[in-house]
């Protein structure tokens, strides 16, 4: 519905929305789970800074699904690349993934958000 | 109904007739009171909250591929009922008018389906309220749908006006599992928010109840027939029960290794299904004897994020292996 919007808008001579701010509203329904902070510790699912470049299921401190532990034992990094394809169908990626999380079909909404979590300065 | 008329129909929205598997637990001699059943759905659906329906059929929610279903379990047959684009519904629970009610994430809607004619009718989230990670939904006494959003909300709606009232969640994100006691209290989990809540059906206000176990990750919650709140600890790994009624608080670890509890059901013998996705099992407690009884799945990955039944049957979706699975309860007399 944002990416329908946002080429509404283009076609009509409005002003785009902003990827940044499209990044960060995708990623407020993460927030109930995922922190980007740090120093966020004990959240239901793995906190995610650094994602980009971090080796799958890397976070030291929490306890993933065997889906992921898999995964991290064949030492994959999480690129641009396979963080779009993985937010394109989640549990294709990952069978048995213990997350429930929603694809996203639009690829400028994906791509906003990879830009929003490849921000070292977001939170 | 004519088997070669009911092949049809399902073929026509998708489904492959299949029989349901029975599979007999591991431990079982003939004495055994367990029987446990399989359903095979939709590959792909993601087949995760269920619930009975008045007529002996199973709704259940696909939530990758935006399908409401709903099972013939007489003979495996199901039927698949697309309820939008971008449609990704959650959980499912039977209105006072006997029509399923589903939380749409998708739609950032409330869906509610005719049982008659599959019509699907939306009541959405105000614009102001846009991607609330809808969750779970319960109607009260008065007929009243209360719903919850991870994104930190919970709601009301009434059917008959279509009004919708949706509130902040004290200590935001979190909400998620919700139930109704039958002394007419709504009660949801705060996943996020490592508590229970309770919610004032005057005011809508929300207050909150701690349990003793910090950061415990409660995710659902469930009344029993005393109004007892049981609730399924994600993180700790324990299920625990709150009584309101002197503000107790009793708590069990699951058996094993590092058990995840997702769900809880409480059935109408009140008896307690969890699911443990560390053992990838459905397990029962019986609070008289504090046992537990476990049932693993007969396959990897079943992740059986809900659960709820009826009298002798406990149903789940193995949201990983696109199948339902039932565990029916015998008695001597048969099932109970």
């Amino acid at each position: 519905m944002r990416s329908a919007i946002l080429l509404v808008c283009v076609g009509l001579g409005c002003a785009p929305v902003d990827a940044d701010d499209l990044g960060r509203a995708l990623f407020a329904g993460c927030r109930a789970c995922h922190a980007l902070d740090p120093a966020a510790q004990g959240m239901a699912g793995p906190n995610l800074s650094g994602l980009l470049g971090r080796r799958i299921a890397g976070d030291q401190n929490f306890d993933y699904s065997p889906a992921f532990k898999q995964a991290r034992a064949r030492n994959q990094i999480w690129t641009r690349e396979r963080l779009d394809a993985f937010l394109a169908d989640p549990e294709a990626m990952f069978p048995g993934m213990w997350m429930t999380a929603r694809a996203i079909a639009d690829p400028v909404e994906r791509n906003a958000l990879v830009g929003f979590l490849a921000d070292p300065k977001a939170r | 109904m004519d088997r070669r008329r009911l092949h049809k129909t399902i073929v026509a929205a998708g489904g492959a007739l299949a029989a349901p598997a029975l599979i007999r637990p591991a431990n079982a001699a003939s004495e055994s009171p367990f029987r446990v059943w399989y359903y095979p759905v939709a590959a792909g659906m993601g087949s995760r909250d269920v619930t009975p329906g008045p007529d002996g059929s199973i709704w259940f929610c696909g939530q990758r591929n935006g399908a409401l279903g709903r099972l013939d379990p007489r003979d495996g047959s199901y039927t698949l009922i697309n309820l939008g684009p971008n449609a990704a519904p959650h959980g499912v629970v039977i209105g006072p008018d006997g029509a399923p009610w589903i939380t749409e994430g998708g739609q950032n809607a409330i869906a509610r389906v005719d049982p008659a004619d599959h019509k699907v009718t939306l009541f959405k989230l105000p614009p102001k309220r846009p991607n609330v990670n809808l969750n779970t939904g319960a109607f009260d006494r008065q007929g009243i749908y209360w719903f919850t959003g991870q994104s930190g909300i919970y709601g009301r709606l009434d059917p008959k006006s279509g009004d919708m009232t949706v509130f902040d969640a004290p200590r935001g994100s979190g909400p998620y599992g919700i139930t109704v006691t039958p002394k007419g209290d709504v009660w949801y989990a705060s996943l996020a928010g490592n508590h229970i809540a309770r919610i004032d059906l005057k005011t809508g206000a929300a207050k909150i109840i701690e349990p003793p176990t910090k950061g415990q990750g409660a995710r659902r919650i469930w009344s029993d027939s005393k109004s007892r709140l049981w609730v399924s600890e994600w993180n700790s790994g324990n299920v625990s029960v709150h009584d309101p009624a002197d503000a107790s608080w009793r708590a069990w670890k699951l058996p094993g290794g590092r058990p995840r509890t997702y769900s809880v059901y409480v059935d109408d013998k009140d008896i307690v299904w969890l699911t443990d996705f560390s053992a990838n099992a459905i397990v029962r407690f019986d609070p008289a004897n504090e046992r537990f009884t476990s049932f693993p799945s007969d396959k990897p990955n079943a992740n059986v994020r809900q659960m709820d039944g009826r009298s002798g049957q406990a149903w789940g979706g193995e949201s990983g292996n696109n199948r339902l699975v039932v565990i029916e309860t015998f008695s001597a007399a048969g099932a109970t």
